[in-house]
């Protein structure tokens, strides 16, 4: 009988000891993955911020601006891309749309952000666009990979079109949660003009041909959470301007944009709360699950061997039985 | 011997699942989101 339940609890630590890798190297891997159909909406504010008047021409003061950040998985998209990639692959149709105090556009920069389910990886495929323009993407935007490292990574900006590092500048706790803090500058860098203008009639190309050039730079700032990489916060204090604009302006240089953009509190109570859910998930995958199993796959083999060691102990003698009297020599 | 089966046994219900995983397409991929790109401040977070 003890052989039996010894030979059980050998096969139960068994299966357990296989499960904890086969869940930290195998499962997590191919179920920790950012769904093909996501949805997610952040609105950020900059309040004051300076803005172009296009009637007057002259930069302004405003109450706020307002920028409305929409990204929606495509899954026809990814299905699409995948069967050539081989792999798990989201595709979001992003819009950064910005309104100023009275609600109209001020700006709109649609993307499509081609990337690895798991890994964030950039997919390079055709689509890959910003504002209508092609480009091949070398880092990560919007959201970092799972169990997110203590390291600086490329991050891609849509403005400039092209990577730059974002740097690892520490640990801190945001709202209870373990956050890693990241940062990016990037320096005044001539940018091209967006495709949609505020005001009717005007157009990239006559601003181009006014010999009007666009500038910008960021000082961009990102509170990650290492175990899903979701970024629960995030700033960017941002400045644009249009130079060469004497002939058209009277100045050579006219502020378009200037502001301390902040994703507005309600959206960052509501991304630490998804993430929180989502972290536990993340968490049963990687440790809280192989580790229990480990522990627990010990423990079993522990009996398992304590059984079979006192099966295998000669038996007592029964209860009752005389006493084996004394030996004497014989004589 | 028995050992070595107890050990098969205790590792089949991992293979199961290692193959579990690999065929069914986990989580499942649902349908794109009929919910528009946004020109306008959708209001307080709920």
């Amino acid at each position: 009988m003890r052989r039996r339940a010894s030979l059980v609890l050998l096969a139960l630590a068994v299966c357990c000891a296989a499960m904890a890798p086969t869940l930290r190297w195998y499962a997590f891997p191919r179920l920790a993955k950012i769904p093909p159909n996501q949805y997610q909406e952040t609105v950020l504010e900059a309040r004051p911020a300076t803005l172009l008047n296009y009637s007057t021409l002259k930069a302004e003061k405003v109450e706020k601006i307002t920028i409305i950040q929409t990204l929606k998985g495509n899954v026809e998209e990814s299905k699409r891309i995948e069967r050539d990639a081989g792999r798990d692959v989201v595709v979001w149709d992003a819009l950064a749309y910005v309104t100023g105090p009275d609600g109209k556009m001020v700006s709109k920069i649609p993307e499509r952000y081609i990337f690895d389910a798991h890994t964030q990886d950039p997919v390079n495929a055709t689509g890959e666009t910003v504002d209508g323009d092609p480009v091949r993407r070398e880092g990560i935007e919007f959201k970092w990979p799972f169990l997110t490292e203590k390291r600086d990574y490329q991050y891609f900006d849509a403005q400039t079109r092209t990577s730059a590092p974002i740097h690892y500048k520490g640990t801190q706790t945001f709202r209870g949660l373990e956050v890693y803090y990241f940062e990016q500058t990037v320096p005044w860098t001539k940018v091209p003009m967006p495709k949609a203008m505020p005001v009717k009639g005007i157009t990239p190309q006559v601003l181009a041909d006014s010999g009007l050039t666009r500038w910008y730079t960021t000082k961009r700032m990102f509170w990650v959470e290492p175990v899903t990489g979701a970024p629960v916060n995030g700033e960017e204090i941002h400045r644009e301007e249009l130079r060469n604009a004497k002939a058209l302006m009277g100045q050579d240089t006219i502020t378009v944009f200037e502001g301390h953009v902040k994703m507005r509190g309600d959206y960052v109570d509501s991304i630490v709360e998804m993430v929180g859910s989502n972290r536990l998930m993340v968490m049963m995958l990687v440790s809280y699950m192989p580790w229990s199993l480990t522990v627990l796959a010990l423990a079993l083999l522990a009996l398992a061997f304590w059984l079979e060691a006192r099966s295998r102990r000669p038996a007592a003698p029964p209860a009752g039985s005389p006493p084996p009297g004394p030996v004497t020599a014989p004589v | 011997m028995r050992a070595l089966v107890a050990v098969a046994i205790g590792l089949a219900p991992v293979l199961l699942f290692v193959l579990l995983v690999s065929l069914v397409d986990l989580p499942p991929d649902g349908p794109t989101s009929p919910k528009p790109l946004l020109t306008a401040d959708p209001g307080p977070k709920k």
